[in-house]
């Protein structure tokens, strides 16, 4: 499947068709990220939820969420998991790897939790 | 490790036990309060994502129970006061009797609706609940083996608001449920959707100790119990005031009524149930009543033909289990009815033509059974048609049929006679008026009543009697009408059955071969020509019906008997080794006689032309009594009264009695009637052709049956032992009854007598050491 997770990739990096903005982190360090819905709530139900109509507030089509409580660089990791399957976690340093653990559980990305921990262990 | 597990690092429990409880505190205020908030419809201001973080973090820091058991009682007091606010409220008028101030159910109505608005709320307030708690969902209820917490809501739900413990609001419901469903029964439009939308309410709550939903612990049977007595009910009163076909329609109405209300707002489940409840109460309870509803039940429909009414009937009573049973039996009860007034009829009319057997009304015999056999034709028509239109050609009812059939056939012991007449009666008289077809279809219509005829060999008998007197007098429509027949009767029977019926075809085409064999004999003979034209028919005795020991006497006229002798001659000289019999009872002849008017060729029997030639030698007005032409020919006293009848007593006077009278008695004296006169040159005396028995002659044709069947017996005893060698005694009769029940049903002393008779013979004995076996002897 690497040419679909190369070809998902590029979608997120060039999301010019972007729905979703997240403005991640807190303060100074905060990041906003560009992403697809749809691909989101395949993947996250903690994002399934999110974007439910119940609790969502549109903006010219557009959704803004925060997500102050992760790092961007962190956030960046999950993104990249999220839209192609992989991650490269040897380039990381320890500490964005541990919250990077945190993170995958809080978003109930069971797949990526287990990915960080095998990666650990 | 589990992988829910801490992990070490960045994230560690607060060190300060004071403020990680003001962290729990601060994170379920803003929780608590946020619920309360989306109970009032206030989620618009919420923040997902920080609620999510805040029920998260108080579950990451083992704070779960805390958090499920806080949002328990949230939600708890939340359905408390709705409980008070807006269900109580809505209560029906006069409480749970109110069906009497409440005609219309309109309280109940919108008591419904109420309810409905408050679960439609419940359920909504409660996916957004757990949408933030999806954390607590995923981690804390899973190893704390609690209910998820949208389920958690349905049981504090079921608790709070539905089996409320406070305030009557189970007794409410189910009662404005029944009696809006009562009132739809009675034909009162009710809202459908407020009522669905409380059942499919009922339905996604779970009793906790059955694992059952509440619509089936506390709704399905108080539901199917109130059904129960309202079509107890309504039995009553609808086989009080309908009759049988409105009923059926009624019945069929509430069926279809009860299907479609389970389909729109009930359980799927309760189909069954409630249909069982139908059925029992308004088709079981009632079936016998309706069945035998004077004008309108069963048989007025059959004898009405009404296959509408009766085709409802057969697939309502279908659905429950002594439905089609009581069907069945009232239908052959008729049946059988019907077939003993066809019997009694027939038996009046020929105990009376018995009566008058010897007054030469030579028809009514055979009419009768052709009449008889018409009208058991009829019946069954109309009970084909019955099992075709309305029965759903059911096999069961035909089986049943034919057995209430075959009852009444047997019944009538002239059935085997009566049968062969009437094919006797269409093969002969097929060409006037129907076709080839019509017949056919006619006989195989027949083919069927014979299949219920118990006594095969005695139909047998009298079919080879008719089929004799059609080929030799030259009566039958055609050879291939009649082997049509026979081949019918083949394929039912079996090939033994019709040999020798073929055997007497074969002996016709045989014997047309020798006559012209015996022309061309006379043409190339130097003796002496006979003076008249003689054909013989060849028969084989054993294929015919004659009896031979008894061969009838006659003494013919001379130049006749010269022209037997020649013919003779000729086919002895032929065949040698056979032997020749004049069956002088079964001929006919073509004379010619003058009278004033002018001349007339007659056809006549050899019996009645053996009477004619008397009157050659006598003067004008010169006659001959009773005794006199009985002691000059010979001929035996009954074929001479049935003869004498027919010349002097039927259509054509060719002799005159006196006294008159339709009887001929000793002492009575005949002439030639000179004066004769009619319309036609070629005149046919009819002789008697065919016609019932009379008792002597039946009592004779039993006898000859009964030999038959000893015959039957013993081969097929002889047959059996010699394939088994040794047998136990109640194995062979069993054995013999087997083989012989497809032409008569033997009676197992006949057989013991038989057993006996062969073991007398040496054919079988007793076996040494068991009195019961036999052994068979080569």
């Amino acid at each position: 499947h690497s040419g679909l997770s190369k070809d998902l990739l590029s979608l997120l990096n060039d999301a010019d068709d972007y729905n979703v903005i997240i403005q991640v982190g807190e303060n100074r360090n905060m990041k906003e990220f560009r992403a697809h819905s749809v691909i989101l709530r395949a993947r996250s139900p903690y994002f399934k939820s999110a974007f439910s109509a119940d609790w969502i507030s549109k903006k010219n089509n557009m959704i803004t969420i925060n997500k102050p409580n992760i790092a961007p660089t962190v956030f960046e990791m999950v993104l990249k998991y999220i839209y192609t399957g992989e991650l490269d976690l040897t380039k990381q340093s320890g500490e964005d790897i541990l919250s990077l653990l945190v993170s995958s559980d809080e978003l109930l990305i069971e797949e990526l939790f287990n990915h960080v921990q095998d990666y650990l262990i | 490790m589990s992988s829910r597990k801490q992990p070490k690092g960045k994230i560690r429990p607060p060190k300060k036990p004071n403020s990680a409880d003001a962290q729990f505190n601060d994170n379920w205020d803003r929780l608590a309060q946020a619920i309360r908030e989306i109970h009032k419809k206030n989620a618009s201001i919420l923040s997902f994502e920080e609620l999510y973080r805040n029920a998260y973090n108080m579950v990451l820091h083992k704070n779960g129970d805390k958090l499920y058991n806080g949002v328990r009682e949230v939600i708890t007091q939340h359905l408390e006061e709705v409980a008070v606010s807006q269900v109580v409220p809505a209560f029906p008028l006069s409480g749970a009797s109110s069906s009497q101030t409440n005609p219309n159910g309109a309280g109940g109505a919108n008591f419904l609706k109420v309810l409905k608005t408050v679960w439609e709320d419940h359920t909504t307030c409660m996916l957004m609940i757990r949408d933030i708690l999806m954390y607590m969902d995923r981690v804390y209820a899973k190893t704390a083996n609690v209910p998820l917490v949208y389920d958690l809501g349905l049981d504090l739900f079921r608790d709070t608001i539905v089996r409320s413990q406070n305030y009557p609001i189970q007794n409410h419901l189910l009662e404005v449920l029944l009696q809006q469903i009562k009132l739809e029964r009675e034909n009162e439009i009710i809202d459908r959707t407020n009522v669905k939308a409380s059942i499919d309410m009922l339905l996604e709550l779970t009793d906790a100790s059955t694992k059952d939903t509440v619509y089936a612990t506390d709704f399905e049977n108080k539901f199917l119990e109130t059904s129960s007595e309202y079509y107890r009910v309504e039995g009553q009163m609808l086989v009080g005031e309908y009759d049988a076909p409105e009923y059926m329609k009624k019945v069929d109405k509430r069926l279809n009524e009860e299907e479609q209300r389970v389909r729109h707002y009930l359980s799927q489940t309760t189909e069954p149930k409630i249909r069982n409840i139908v059925e029992e109460e308004l088709i079981s309870k009632h079936l016998k009543t309706v069945i035998e509803m004077e004008n309108s039940g069963l048989i007025p429909m059959l004898r009405n033909e009404k296959m509408d009414d009766l085709g409802r009937m057969y697939k309502l009573f279908g659905r429950v289990v002594k439905g089609h049973d009581e069907m069945k039996s009232a239908i052959s009860d008729y049946i059988r009815e019907l077939g003993k007034a066809i019997n009694e009829t027939v038996t009046s009319n020929t105990t009376a033509e018995g009566g008058n057997a010897a007054s030469g009304d030579k028809q009514t015999g055979a009419t009768v059974a052709v009449r008889w056999v018409q009208e058991v034709l009829d019946l069954k028509d109309k009970f084909d048609k019955v099992q075709n239109l309305a029965l759903s050609n059911d096999k069961a009812f035909q089986t049943s049929f034919n057995e209430a059939f075959e009852y009444f056939i047997n019944k009538n012991s002239k059935s085997p006679e009566f049968i062969s007449l009437f094919i006797d009666d269409n093969l002969k008289k097929g060409l006037k008026g129907k076709t080839e077809e019509e017949v056919d279809s006619v006989l195989d219509k027949t083919i069927t009543l014979f299949r219920f005829i118990g006594e095969k060999d005695v139909f047998e008998r009298y079919y080879k009697q008719h089929l004799a007197k059609r080929l030799l007098l030259g009566r039958s429509v055609s050879d291939d009408a009649e082997r049509g027949m026979i081949g019918k009767l083949k394929v039912e029977c079996g090939y033994q059955f019709t040999t020798k019926l073929e055997g007497m075809f074969n002996d016709m085409r045989i014997s047309s071969d020798t006559m012209t064999d015996f022309k061309e004999y006379l043409d190339k003979s130097v003796l002496e020509k006979p003076k008249l034209d003689l054909s013989v028919t060849v028969l084989t005795s054993t294929f015919w019906p004659m009896n031979l020991s008894a061969s009838p006497r006659c003494n013919l006229p001379p130049e006749l008997t010269k022209a037997c002798g020649t013919f003779q001659n000729f086919y002895l000289g032929r065949h040698s080794g056979r032997r020749l019999t004049w069956q002088s009872n079964m001929g006919t002849a073509d004379i010619r006689g003058s009278f004033k008017a002018r001349k007339h060729e007659l056809n006549v029997s050899t019996y009645q032309m053996v009477i004619l030639l008397m009157f050659n030698d006598k003067q004008d007005g010169e006659s001959l009594s009773y005794e006199q032409i009985k002691g000059e020919s010979d001929i035996p006293e009954a074929d001479l009264k049935r003869n004498l009848q027919s010349l002097a007593c039927a259509k054509y006077k060719i002799l005159v009695k006196e006294p008159k009278g339709k009887e001929i008695n000793p002492g009575d004296q005949f002439n030639f009637n000179n004066d004769f006169t009619a319309p036609l040159q070629r005149i046919k005396i009819q002789t008697v052709a065919s016609k019932v028995e009379s008792e002597g002659e039946r009592k004779e044709t039993r006898e000859k049956v009964e030999e038959a069947r000893k015959h039957q017996t013993e081969a097929a005893i002889v047959r059996i032992m010699k394939d088994r060698k040794t047998m136990e005694h109640n194995l062979l009769i069993a054995e013999v009854v087997k083989q012989l029940q497809s032409r008569f049903m033997p009676n197992p002393a006949l057989i013991k007598k038989r057993i006996e008779a062969l073991i007398e013979r040496e054919y079988l004995e007793r076996a040494t050491g068991d009195r019961r076996v036999y052994n068979y002897l080569a």
